[in-house]
Protein backbone atom coordinates (compact mmCIF):
# COMPACT_ATOMS: atom_id res chain seq x y z
CA UNK A 1 0.00 0.00 0.00
CA UNK A 2 1.45 3.34 -0.79
CA UNK A 3 1.29 6.70 0.52
CA UNK A 4 -1.71 7.68 -1.28
CA UNK A 5 -3.71 4.87 -0.62
CA UNK A 6 -2.89 5.21 3.41
CA UNK A 7 -4.50 8.55 2.34
CA UNK A 8 -7.09 7.40 0.66
CA UNK A 9 -7.58 5.44 3.67
CA UNK A 10 -7.05 7.72 6.24
CA UNK A 11 -9.97 9.77 3.98
CA UNK A 12 -12.88 7.46 4.79
CA UNK A 13 -11.52 6.89 8.71
CA UNK A 14 -11.65 10.42 9.35
CA UNK A 15 -15.02 10.69 7.66
CA UNK A 16 -16.82 7.82 9.10
CA UNK A 17 -15.44 8.87 12.32
CA UNK A 18 -16.89 12.31 12.18
CA UNK A 19 -20.04 11.12 11.20
CA UNK A 20 -20.59 8.93 14.08
CA UNK A 21 -19.75 11.45 16.91
CA UNK A 22 -21.28 14.39 14.99
CA UNK A 23 -24.75 12.05 15.51
CA UNK A 24 -26.97 12.65 18.25
CA UNK A 25 -27.80 9.14 18.83
CA UNK A 26 -23.85 9.15 19.45
CA UNK A 27 -24.05 11.10 22.50
CA UNK A 28 -27.38 9.59 23.91
CA UNK A 29 -25.72 5.68 23.57
CA UNK A 30 -22.41 6.53 24.89
CA UNK A 31 -23.92 8.40 27.41
CA UNK A 32 -26.22 5.60 28.15
CA UNK A 33 -23.75 3.49 28.59
CA UNK A 34 -21.30 5.51 30.50
CA UNK A 35 -24.06 5.91 33.31
CA UNK A 36 -25.34 2.53 33.50
CA UNK A 37 -21.15 1.32 33.85
CA UNK A 38 -20.99 4.27 36.92
CA UNK A 39 -24.44 3.11 38.40
CA UNK A 40 -23.26 -0.32 38.35
CA UNK A 41 -19.90 0.57 39.61
CA UNK A 42 -21.34 2.58 42.07
CA UNK A 43 -23.74 0.43 43.70
CA UNK A 44 -21.67 -2.36 43.41
CA UNK A 45 -19.03 -0.37 45.80
CA UNK A 46 -15.71 -0.89 44.03
CA UNK A 47 -14.33 -3.34 46.80
CA UNK A 48 -11.69 -4.56 43.73
CA UNK A 49 -11.00 -4.62 40.68
CA UNK A 50 -12.05 -8.29 39.91
CA UNK A 51 -15.31 -7.58 41.30
CA UNK A 52 -15.57 -5.23 39.19
CA UNK A 53 -15.50 -7.15 36.68
CA UNK A 54 -17.40 -9.26 37.92
CA UNK A 55 -20.10 -6.94 37.96
CA UNK A 56 -19.83 -5.21 34.73
CA UNK A 57 -19.30 -8.20 32.29
CA UNK A 58 -23.06 -9.44 32.00
CA UNK A 59 -23.76 -5.63 31.23
CA UNK A 60 -20.80 -5.34 29.01
CA UNK A 61 -21.61 -8.50 27.22
CA UNK A 62 -25.18 -6.79 26.32
CA UNK A 63 -24.52 -3.71 25.39
CA UNK A 64 -21.53 -3.40 23.73
CA UNK A 65 -22.86 -5.62 20.88
CA UNK A 66 -26.26 -3.32 21.33
CA UNK A 67 -23.60 0.05 20.92
CA UNK A 68 -21.56 -1.87 17.68
CA UNK A 69 -24.80 -2.70 15.70
CA UNK A 70 -26.49 1.03 16.34
CA UNK A 71 -22.71 2.56 15.42
CA UNK A 72 -22.28 0.57 12.10
CA UNK A 73 -25.27 -1.12 10.56
CA UNK A 74 -26.24 1.58 8.20
CA UNK A 75 -22.06 2.71 7.63
CA UNK A 76 -22.22 1.60 4.19
CA UNK A 77 -25.64 0.65 3.67
CA UNK A 78 -26.64 5.12 4.17
CA UNK A 79 -24.20 5.36 1.51
CA UNK A 80 -25.65 3.30 -0.91
CA UNK A 81 -29.05 4.42 -0.84
CA UNK A 82 -28.48 8.19 -0.71
CA UNK A 83 -26.08 6.87 -3.80
CA UNK A 84 -23.02 7.93 -2.47
CA UNK A 85 -21.59 4.51 -2.76
CA UNK A 86 -21.95 4.45 -6.51
CA UNK A 87 -19.94 7.86 -6.67
CA UNK A 88 -17.15 6.39 -4.56
CA UNK A 89 -16.76 3.53 -6.83
CA UNK A 90 -15.69 6.34 -9.85
CA UNK A 91 -12.65 7.15 -7.48
CA UNK A 92 -9.77 4.77 -7.26
CA UNK A 93 -10.29 3.40 -3.93
CA UNK A 94 -10.06 -0.38 -3.68
CA UNK A 95 -13.37 -1.76 -1.69
CA UNK A 96 -10.52 -3.20 0.68
CA UNK A 97 -9.23 0.58 1.32
CA UNK A 98 -12.61 1.53 1.56
CA UNK A 99 -14.01 -1.12 4.23
CA UNK A 100 -11.20 -1.21 6.50
CA UNK A 101 -11.91 2.40 6.35
CA UNK A 102 -15.31 2.43 7.10
CA UNK A 103 -14.64 0.07 9.87
CA UNK A 104 -11.59 1.59 11.42
CA UNK A 105 -13.24 4.98 11.66
CA UNK A 106 -16.53 3.11 13.26
CA UNK A 107 -14.50 1.38 15.37
CA UNK A 108 -12.65 3.73 16.93
CA UNK A 109 -15.78 5.63 17.85
CA UNK A 110 -16.87 2.47 19.33
CA UNK A 111 -13.80 2.26 21.11
CA UNK A 112 -14.07 5.06 22.73
CA UNK A 113 -18.01 5.33 24.04
CA UNK A 114 -16.71 1.91 25.33
CA UNK A 115 -13.33 2.31 26.77
CA UNK A 116 -13.33 5.66 28.29
CA UNK A 117 -15.87 4.69 30.81
CA UNK A 118 -14.59 1.70 31.81
CA UNK A 119 -11.67 3.20 32.50
CA UNK A 120 -13.20 6.02 33.99
CA UNK A 121 -15.22 3.34 37.12
CA UNK A 122 -12.20 1.69 37.73
CA UNK A 123 -10.63 5.07 39.52
CA UNK A 124 -13.17 4.45 41.91
CA UNK A 125 -11.85 1.54 43.55
CA UNK A 126 -8.68 3.49 44.97
CA UNK A 127 -10.76 6.05 45.73
CA UNK A 128 -13.43 4.63 47.51
CA UNK A 129 -12.70 0.42 47.43
CA UNK A 130 -12.88 -1.48 50.44
CA UNK A 131 -9.35 -3.22 49.77
CA UNK A 132 -5.84 -2.70 49.12
CA UNK A 133 -4.64 -2.57 45.35
CA UNK A 134 -1.26 -3.48 44.17
CA UNK A 135 0.42 -1.92 41.14
CA UNK A 136 1.65 -4.87 39.76
CA UNK A 137 -0.23 -8.32 39.46
CA UNK A 138 2.38 -11.12 40.74
CA UNK A 139 -0.33 -14.19 39.63
CA UNK A 140 -3.65 -14.24 38.40
CA UNK A 141 -5.01 -14.43 42.28
CA UNK A 142 -3.48 -10.75 42.73
CA UNK A 143 -6.70 -8.14 42.26
CA UNK A 144 -4.71 -5.38 40.70
CA UNK A 145 -5.36 -2.39 38.43
CA UNK A 146 -3.62 -5.03 35.37
CA UNK A 147 -6.10 -7.71 35.89
CA UNK A 148 -8.74 -4.68 35.29
CA UNK A 149 -7.01 -3.35 32.21
CA UNK A 150 -6.60 -6.99 30.71
CA UNK A 151 -10.65 -6.92 31.26
CA UNK A 152 -10.92 -3.54 29.40
CA UNK A 153 -8.20 -5.17 26.41
CA UNK A 154 -10.45 -7.94 26.04
CA UNK A 155 -13.68 -5.70 25.62
CA UNK A 156 -11.73 -3.80 23.61
CA UNK A 157 -11.21 -7.32 21.18
CA UNK A 158 -14.97 -7.55 22.11
CA UNK A 159 -15.77 -4.49 20.49
CA UNK A 160 -13.73 -4.99 17.23
CA UNK A 161 -15.15 -8.37 16.54
CA UNK A 162 -19.06 -6.78 16.88
CA UNK A 163 -17.88 -3.70 14.26
CA UNK A 164 -16.88 -5.90 12.28
CA UNK A 165 -20.22 -7.91 12.34
CA UNK A 166 -21.93 -4.76 12.38
CA UNK A 167 -20.13 -3.75 9.60
CA UNK A 168 -20.86 -7.37 7.40
CA UNK A 169 -24.41 -6.74 7.94
CA UNK A 170 -24.30 -2.63 6.91
CA UNK A 171 -23.21 -4.02 3.28
CA UNK A 172 -25.18 -7.18 3.04
CA UNK A 173 -28.82 -5.34 4.10
CA UNK A 174 -30.76 -3.89 1.01
CA UNK A 175 -32.23 -1.45 2.43
CA UNK A 176 -32.53 0.29 6.41
CA UNK A 177 -35.28 -1.77 7.49
CA UNK A 178 -33.36 -4.97 6.53
CA UNK A 179 -30.39 -3.63 7.94
CA UNK A 180 -32.32 -3.09 11.07
CA UNK A 181 -34.13 -6.44 11.13
CA UNK A 182 -30.97 -8.24 10.35
CA UNK A 183 -28.84 -6.59 13.39
CA UNK A 184 -31.30 -7.00 16.07
CA UNK A 185 -31.76 -10.71 15.30
CA UNK A 186 -27.89 -10.87 15.32
CA UNK A 187 -27.91 -8.99 18.62
CA UNK A 188 -30.48 -11.30 20.09
CA UNK A 189 -28.73 -14.48 19.11
CA UNK A 190 -25.42 -13.39 20.20
CA UNK A 191 -26.83 -12.25 24.11
CA UNK A 192 -28.89 -15.13 24.70
CA UNK A 193 -29.61 -17.32 21.41
CA UNK A 194 -26.08 -19.43 20.81
CA UNK A 195 -26.10 -19.92 25.06
CA UNK A 196 -29.54 -21.09 24.95
CA UNK A 197 -29.48 -23.38 22.08
CA UNK A 198 -25.75 -24.43 23.94
CA UNK A 199 -28.20 -25.47 27.26
CA UNK A 200 -30.48 -27.21 24.99
CA UNK A 201 -28.23 -29.22 23.05
CA UNK A 202 -26.36 -30.07 26.74
CA UNK A 203 -29.66 -30.62 28.30
CA UNK A 204 -30.65 -33.08 24.95
CA UNK A 205 -27.74 -34.76 24.95
CA UNK A 206 -27.17 -32.99 21.94
CA UNK A 207 -23.87 -31.44 22.48
CA UNK A 208 -21.30 -33.76 23.97
CA UNK A 209 -19.97 -32.12 27.53
CA UNK A 210 -16.20 -32.67 26.30
CA UNK A 211 -16.64 -29.87 23.09
CA UNK A 212 -18.25 -27.40 24.84
CA UNK A 213 -15.10 -25.13 25.45
CA UNK A 214 -14.65 -25.27 21.33
CA UNK A 215 -19.13 -24.68 21.08
CA UNK A 216 -18.26 -21.77 23.51
CA UNK A 217 -15.48 -20.12 21.26
CA UNK A 218 -18.05 -20.01 18.17
CA UNK A 219 -19.95 -17.17 19.43
CA UNK A 220 -18.63 -13.71 20.17
CA UNK A 221 -19.97 -13.21 23.24
CA UNK A 222 -19.38 -17.05 24.58
CA UNK A 223 -16.27 -16.82 23.76
CA UNK A 224 -15.10 -13.19 25.12
CA UNK A 225 -17.06 -14.39 28.74
CA UNK A 226 -14.78 -17.32 28.61
CA UNK A 227 -11.73 -15.57 28.27
CA UNK A 228 -12.96 -12.55 30.86
CA UNK A 229 -13.67 -15.86 33.56
CA UNK A 230 -10.27 -17.54 32.43
CA UNK A 231 -7.64 -14.77 32.58
CA UNK A 232 -9.24 -11.88 34.63
CA UNK A 233 -11.25 -14.22 37.03
CA UNK A 234 -10.04 -17.21 36.72
CA UNK A 235 -7.31 -17.02 38.92
CA UNK A 236 -9.82 -16.34 42.13
CA UNK A 237 -12.45 -18.58 41.05
CA UNK A 238 -12.46 -22.23 41.68
CA UNK A 239 -13.74 -24.76 39.98
CA UNK A 240 -13.33 -26.49 36.21
CA UNK A 241 -12.23 -24.18 33.68
CA UNK A 242 -15.46 -22.74 31.84
CA UNK A 243 -13.75 -22.61 27.85
CA UNK A 244 -10.18 -22.80 26.16
CA UNK A 245 -8.69 -19.43 25.93
CA UNK A 246 -6.65 -20.27 22.96
CA UNK A 247 -10.16 -21.45 21.22
CA UNK A 248 -11.68 -17.74 22.11
CA UNK A 249 -8.91 -16.21 20.74
CA UNK A 250 -9.87 -17.94 17.83
CA UNK A 251 -12.70 -17.96 17.72
CA UNK A 252 -13.26 -14.42 17.97
CA UNK A 253 -10.47 -13.51 15.35
CA UNK A 254 -12.05 -15.78 13.06
CA UNK A 255 -15.31 -13.61 13.37
CA UNK A 256 -13.45 -10.61 12.99
CA UNK A 257 -11.83 -11.66 9.96
CA UNK A 258 -14.42 -13.71 8.73
CA UNK A 259 -17.41 -10.92 8.95
CA UNK A 260 -14.92 -8.20 7.74
CA UNK A 261 -13.60 -10.62 4.44
CA UNK A 262 -17.62 -10.66 4.29
CA UNK A 263 -18.03 -7.39 3.62
CA UNK A 264 -15.57 -6.63 1.25
CA UNK A 265 -16.59 -9.06 -0.73
CA UNK A 266 -20.63 -7.64 -0.64
CA UNK A 267 -19.71 -3.86 -0.28
CA UNK A 268 -20.09 -3.79 -4.31
CA UNK A 269 -19.67 -5.62 -7.67
CA UNK A 270 -19.67 -4.79 -11.30
CA UNK A 271 -16.48 -2.87 -12.77
CA UNK A 272 -14.38 -0.18 -11.81
CA UNK A 273 -13.90 2.01 -14.57
CA UNK B 1 -21.06 11.28 -30.34
CA UNK B 2 -19.04 10.98 -33.56
CA UNK B 3 -20.19 8.91 -36.72
CA UNK B 4 -20.18 5.35 -35.70
CA UNK B 5 -23.14 5.41 -33.41
CA UNK B 6 -25.73 2.99 -34.49
CA UNK B 7 -28.33 0.93 -33.06
CA UNK B 8 -29.74 -2.70 -34.04
CA UNK B 9 -32.39 -0.85 -35.49
CA UNK B 10 -30.62 2.49 -36.85
CA UNK B 11 -27.64 4.14 -38.07
CA UNK B 12 -27.57 7.84 -38.00
CA UNK B 13 -24.49 9.85 -39.16
CA UNK B 14 -23.18 13.11 -37.58
CA UNK B 15 -21.10 15.21 -38.58
CA UNK B 16 -17.49 13.97 -38.00
CA UNK B 17 -15.14 15.44 -36.31
CA UNK B 18 -11.35 15.22 -35.19
CA UNK B 19 -11.93 14.74 -31.37
CA UNK B 20 -10.00 12.30 -28.92
CA UNK B 21 -12.97 9.89 -27.97
CA UNK B 22 -13.14 9.77 -24.40
CA UNK B 23 -15.84 6.98 -24.40
CA UNK B 24 -16.55 4.06 -26.50
CA UNK B 25 -19.53 1.82 -26.26
CA UNK B 26 -19.60 -1.27 -28.72
CA UNK B 27 -22.10 -3.65 -29.03
CA UNK B 28 -23.63 -2.94 -25.70
CA UNK B 29 -26.79 -5.09 -24.40
CA UNK B 30 -28.45 -5.87 -21.75
CA UNK B 31 -31.38 -7.40 -20.28
CA UNK B 32 -33.35 -7.97 -16.95
CA UNK B 33 -34.55 -11.20 -16.95
CA UNK B 34 -37.06 -11.60 -19.98
CA UNK B 35 -37.03 -7.76 -20.32
CA UNK B 36 -34.22 -6.46 -23.07
CA UNK B 37 -33.20 -2.96 -22.22
CA UNK B 38 -30.91 -2.92 -24.87
CA UNK B 39 -29.13 -4.15 -27.18
CA UNK B 40 -26.67 -4.02 -29.76
CA UNK B 41 -26.20 -0.56 -28.89
CA UNK B 42 -22.66 1.19 -29.85
CA UNK B 43 -21.68 4.97 -29.65
CA UNK B 44 -18.95 7.23 -28.98
CA UNK B 45 -18.24 10.30 -27.37
CA UNK B 46 -15.56 13.14 -27.90
CA UNK B 47 -13.53 14.90 -26.02
CA UNK B 48 -14.97 18.92 -25.03
CA UNK B 49 -18.23 17.72 -26.42
CA UNK B 50 -22.18 17.47 -24.80
CA UNK B 51 -24.22 14.53 -25.63
CA UNK B 52 -27.85 14.37 -24.58
CA UNK B 53 -29.35 11.04 -23.53
CA UNK B 54 -33.08 11.67 -23.78
CA UNK B 55 -36.11 9.52 -24.06
CA UNK B 56 -39.22 8.84 -22.30
CA UNK B 57 -39.05 7.07 -19.23
CA UNK B 58 -38.33 3.15 -19.33
CA UNK B 59 -36.20 3.82 -22.28
CA UNK B 60 -32.83 2.38 -20.50
CA UNK B 61 -30.96 5.95 -20.21
CA UNK B 62 -30.13 5.22 -16.67
CA UNK B 63 -29.34 1.37 -17.32
CA UNK B 64 -27.24 2.52 -20.40
CA UNK B 65 -25.22 5.28 -18.20
CA UNK B 66 -24.89 2.64 -14.94
CA UNK B 67 -23.88 0.25 -18.14
CA UNK B 68 -20.85 3.03 -18.93
CA UNK B 69 -19.68 4.12 -15.27
CA UNK B 70 -19.40 0.17 -14.60
CA UNK B 71 -21.69 -0.04 -11.72
CA UNK B 72 -23.77 -2.72 -13.78
CA UNK B 73 -22.00 -5.55 -15.64
CA UNK B 74 -23.19 -5.72 -19.46
CA UNK B 75 -25.10 -8.88 -20.72
CA UNK B 76 -22.86 -8.51 -23.99
CA UNK B 77 -20.80 -5.46 -25.30
CA UNK B 78 -17.79 -3.61 -23.92
CA UNK B 79 -17.05 -0.06 -22.74
CA UNK B 80 -14.09 1.64 -22.89
CA UNK B 81 -13.21 4.85 -21.15
CA UNK B 82 -10.11 7.13 -21.41
CA UNK B 83 -8.00 6.98 -18.30
CA UNK B 84 -7.34 10.49 -16.85
CA UNK B 85 -3.40 10.47 -16.46
CA UNK B 86 -3.30 12.40 -13.05
CA UNK B 87 -5.74 11.45 -10.32
CA UNK B 88 -6.57 7.88 -11.52
CA UNK B 89 -10.62 8.90 -11.88
CA UNK B 90 -11.59 8.38 -15.66
CA UNK B 91 -15.14 9.08 -15.25
CA UNK B 92 -16.83 11.04 -13.12
CA UNK B 93 -20.84 10.89 -12.16
CA UNK B 94 -23.62 12.79 -10.77
CA UNK B 95 -26.88 10.45 -9.33
CA UNK B 96 -29.88 11.62 -10.52
CA UNK B 97 -30.51 12.63 -6.71
CA UNK B 98 -27.16 13.12 -5.60
CA UNK B 99 -26.92 13.43 -2.08
CA UNK B 100 -24.32 13.48 0.74
CA UNK B 101 -23.28 13.14 4.94
CA UNK B 102 -25.99 15.91 6.20
CA UNK B 103 -23.56 16.63 9.12
CA UNK B 104 -20.87 17.67 6.78
CA UNK B 105 -19.98 20.90 5.41
CA UNK B 106 -19.98 21.93 1.35
CA UNK B 107 -15.93 21.95 1.99
CA UNK B 108 -15.48 18.77 4.04
CA UNK B 109 -17.82 16.79 1.55
CA UNK B 110 -15.76 17.79 -1.86
CA UNK B 111 -12.35 17.48 0.24
CA UNK B 112 -13.48 13.95 1.27
CA UNK B 113 -13.84 13.23 -2.01
CA UNK B 114 -10.74 14.96 -3.09
CA UNK B 115 -8.74 12.84 -0.49
CA UNK B 116 -10.19 9.62 -2.84
CA UNK B 117 -7.93 10.94 -5.74
CA UNK B 118 -4.31 10.03 -6.47
CA UNK B 119 -2.81 13.55 -6.58
CA UNK B 120 -4.00 16.42 -4.45
CA UNK B 121 -6.89 19.12 -5.75
CA UNK B 122 -7.38 22.39 -5.29
CA UNK B 123 -11.47 22.05 -3.82
CA UNK B 124 -11.99 25.87 -3.79
CA UNK B 125 -11.29 26.26 -7.15
CA UNK B 126 -14.27 23.54 -7.62
CA UNK B 127 -16.13 25.42 -5.82
CA UNK B 128 -15.27 28.38 -7.74
CA UNK B 129 -16.09 26.52 -10.59
CA UNK B 130 -19.39 25.19 -10.15
CA UNK B 131 -20.75 28.27 -8.23
CA UNK B 132 -20.39 27.40 -4.53
CA UNK B 133 -17.65 29.13 -3.29
CA UNK B 134 -19.74 31.48 -1.42
CA UNK B 135 -21.02 28.94 1.10
CA UNK B 136 -18.24 26.33 1.74
CA UNK B 137 -19.10 25.99 5.28
CA UNK B 138 -22.74 25.20 4.81
CA UNK B 139 -23.74 22.29 5.85
CA UNK B 140 -24.98 19.78 3.51
CA UNK B 141 -28.25 19.56 4.76
CA UNK B 142 -29.19 23.46 4.90
CA UNK B 143 -28.26 23.51 1.08
CA UNK B 144 -31.36 23.76 -1.14
CA UNK B 145 -31.95 21.69 -4.21
CA UNK B 146 -30.12 23.30 -6.47
CA UNK B 147 -27.06 24.06 -4.24
CA UNK B 148 -26.87 20.45 -3.69
CA UNK B 149 -27.37 19.46 -7.54
CA UNK B 150 -24.23 21.81 -7.91
CA UNK B 151 -22.32 20.17 -5.14
CA UNK B 152 -22.99 16.57 -6.96
CA UNK B 153 -21.47 18.46 -10.09
CA UNK B 154 -18.21 19.48 -8.58
CA UNK B 155 -17.70 16.25 -7.17
CA UNK B 156 -18.65 15.02 -10.36
CA UNK B 157 -15.41 16.93 -11.72
CA UNK B 158 -12.94 16.68 -9.37
CA UNK B 159 -9.90 15.15 -10.78
CA UNK B 160 -11.04 16.49 -13.77
CA UNK B 161 -12.08 12.63 -15.73
CA UNK B 162 -12.33 12.96 -19.40
CA UNK B 163 -15.58 11.40 -19.02
CA UNK B 164 -18.78 13.21 -16.65
CA UNK B 165 -21.68 11.15 -16.46
CA UNK B 166 -24.46 13.80 -15.41
CA UNK B 167 -28.06 11.75 -14.81
CA UNK B 168 -31.03 14.41 -15.18
CA UNK B 169 -28.90 17.51 -13.57
CA UNK B 170 -31.48 19.63 -13.95
CA UNK B 171 -34.15 17.61 -12.46
CA UNK B 172 -36.91 19.05 -9.86
CA UNK B 173 -34.54 22.46 -10.01
CA UNK B 174 -35.79 25.83 -11.12
CA UNK B 175 -35.29 28.02 -14.77
CA UNK B 176 -33.09 29.21 -13.37
CA UNK B 177 -30.44 26.96 -11.79
CA UNK B 178 -31.73 24.93 -14.72
CA UNK B 179 -30.37 27.29 -16.88
CA UNK B 180 -27.28 27.92 -14.57
CA UNK B 181 -26.72 23.96 -14.67
CA UNK B 182 -26.57 23.93 -18.65
CA UNK B 183 -24.32 27.09 -18.75
CA UNK B 184 -21.54 25.17 -15.90
CA UNK B 185 -22.11 21.50 -18.18
CA UNK B 186 -20.92 24.18 -21.46
CA UNK B 187 -18.22 25.36 -19.61
CA UNK B 188 -17.08 21.92 -18.18
CA UNK B 189 -16.85 21.07 -22.36
CA UNK B 190 -15.36 23.89 -23.03
CA UNK B 191 -13.13 22.50 -20.63
CA UNK B 192 -12.36 19.51 -23.06
CA UNK B 193 -14.52 17.25 -20.82
CA UNK B 194 -16.49 14.67 -22.62
CA UNK B 195 -20.61 15.38 -20.97
CA UNK B 196 -22.66 12.32 -21.35
CA UNK B 197 -25.82 13.98 -19.85
CA UNK B 198 -29.45 11.81 -19.38
CA UNK B 199 -31.96 14.99 -19.59
CA UNK B 200 -36.04 15.56 -19.66
CA UNK B 201 -35.10 18.89 -20.38
CA UNK B 202 -35.18 19.49 -24.00
CA UNK B 203 -34.15 23.25 -23.82
CA UNK B 204 -30.72 21.89 -22.54
CA UNK B 205 -30.78 18.77 -24.70
CA UNK B 206 -31.37 20.88 -27.93
CA UNK B 207 -28.29 22.61 -27.10
CA UNK B 208 -25.86 20.03 -27.00
CA UNK B 209 -23.22 18.99 -29.69
CA UNK B 210 -25.05 15.56 -29.96
CA UNK B 211 -28.54 13.77 -29.21
CA UNK B 212 -28.97 10.05 -28.13
CA UNK B 213 -32.69 9.63 -28.28
CA UNK B 214 -34.07 6.74 -27.05
CA UNK B 215 -36.28 4.61 -26.96
CA UNK B 216 -37.52 0.75 -25.59
CA UNK B 217 -33.95 -0.02 -25.80
CA UNK B 218 -33.04 1.24 -28.97
CA UNK B 219 -31.64 4.18 -30.36
CA UNK B 220 -34.30 6.09 -32.78
CA UNK B 221 -32.00 8.43 -33.56
CA UNK B 222 -28.89 10.41 -33.02
CA UNK B 223 -26.78 13.48 -34.50
CA UNK B 224 -26.78 16.63 -33.86
CA UNK B 225 -30.09 18.91 -32.73
CA UNK B 226 -29.85 20.50 -36.20
CA UNK B 227 -29.77 16.73 -37.85
CA UNK B 228 -32.73 16.54 -35.31
CA UNK B 229 -34.54 19.28 -37.05
CA UNK B 230 -33.80 18.83 -40.79
CA UNK B 231 -34.91 14.95 -40.62
CA UNK B 232 -38.23 16.14 -38.88
CA UNK B 233 -38.80 19.03 -40.71
CA UNK B 234 -39.41 20.68 -37.34
CA UNK B 235 -38.94 24.47 -36.26
CA UNK B 236 -36.98 23.49 -33.05
CA UNK B 237 -35.09 19.97 -31.72
CA UNK B 238 -38.22 20.40 -29.40
CA UNK B 239 -40.59 20.10 -32.16
CA UNK B 240 -38.29 17.52 -33.70
CA UNK B 241 -37.95 15.45 -30.30
CA UNK B 242 -42.30 15.66 -30.45
CA UNK B 243 -42.63 14.52 -33.73
CA UNK B 244 -40.11 11.88 -33.72
CA UNK B 245 -41.46 10.01 -30.60
CA UNK B 246 -44.97 10.97 -31.61
CA UNK B 247 -46.25 12.89 -28.51
CA UNK B 248 -48.22 15.71 -27.75
CA UNK B 249 -48.24 17.88 -24.76
CA UNK B 250 -48.79 16.09 -21.85
CA UNK B 251 -48.94 12.80 -23.37
CA UNK B 252 -46.42 10.80 -25.60
CA UNK B 253 -46.96 7.96 -27.39
CA UNK B 254 -43.82 5.40 -27.78
CA UNK B 255 -44.13 2.24 -29.65
CA UNK B 256 -47.67 1.89 -29.22
CA UNK B 257 -48.52 3.11 -25.72
CA UNK B 258 -49.59 5.69 -24.58
CA UNK B 259 -47.94 6.93 -21.39
CA UNK B 260 -49.88 10.29 -19.67
CA UNK B 261 -47.50 12.62 -18.06
CA UNK B 262 -44.20 10.92 -18.40
CA UNK B 263 -41.07 12.07 -19.86
CA UNK B 264 -42.56 14.58 -22.70
CA UNK B 265 -45.28 15.61 -20.10
CA UNK B 266 -41.97 15.96 -17.95
CA UNK B 267 -40.25 17.51 -20.81
CA UNK B 268 -42.98 20.30 -21.78
CA UNK B 269 -43.48 21.43 -18.46
CA UNK B 270 -39.09 22.06 -17.86
CA UNK B 271 -39.34 23.55 -21.50
CA UNK B 272 -42.06 26.08 -20.74
CA UNK B 273 -40.37 26.86 -17.88
CA UNK B 274 -37.24 27.08 -19.74
CA UNK B 275 -39.00 29.87 -21.74
CA UNK B 276 -40.32 32.06 -19.51
CA UNK B 277 -36.60 31.97 -17.98
CA UNK B 278 -35.18 35.31 -17.79
CA UNK B 279 -32.16 35.24 -20.38
CA UNK B 280 -30.02 37.39 -17.99
CA UNK B 281 -29.37 37.72 -14.54
CA UNK B 282 -28.89 34.02 -13.80
CA UNK B 283 -26.64 34.24 -10.30
CA UNK B 284 -24.34 31.88 -9.30
CA UNK B 285 -26.07 30.09 -6.02
CA UNK B 286 -25.30 30.64 -2.53
CA UNK B 287 -27.13 34.02 -3.44
CA UNK B 288 -30.98 33.73 -3.06
CA UNK B 289 -31.34 30.21 -4.51
CA UNK B 290 -32.91 28.96 -1.26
Amino acid sequence: MNRRSLDRAFAVVGRELNTVVRTRAFLALSGGFALVVAVLAWTAGAIGYVPLVLDLLTPVEVLVPALALAFGYRSVLGDEERGELDVIRTYPVSRATFVVGVYLGRAAALLVAVVAPLLAVALLVPAFGGVGTQVIASHGATDSPLVYLRFVALTSLFALVLMAAALAVSTTAGTTRSGLVVAIALGVALVVGFDASIVAGLAGGIVPEGGLDVLLALSPNSAFRGLVLETVVGGIASGAPAASPAASVVGLLGWLVGALAVAVLTVWSGTRR
Amino acid sequence: MTDDTQSGSEREVSEGRNQTQVLEVEGLGHSFGDVDVFSDLSFSLAEGTVTALVGPNGSGKTTLLRAVLGLLDPDEGRVEIERSPDSGRRIGYLPQSPAFRPAFTVEETLQFYADLLEKEVDVSAVLDRVGLSQVPDRRVDALSGGMTRLLGVGQAILGDPGLVVLDEPTGDLDPRMTEYVFDVVADLADDGMGILLATHNLTGAGEADDVLLLDHGDVVMSGSPADFVARTEAEDFRGAFLELTGGEEGAVSIGGADREGEAVGETDADGAADSAAPSAGVQAPGGDDE
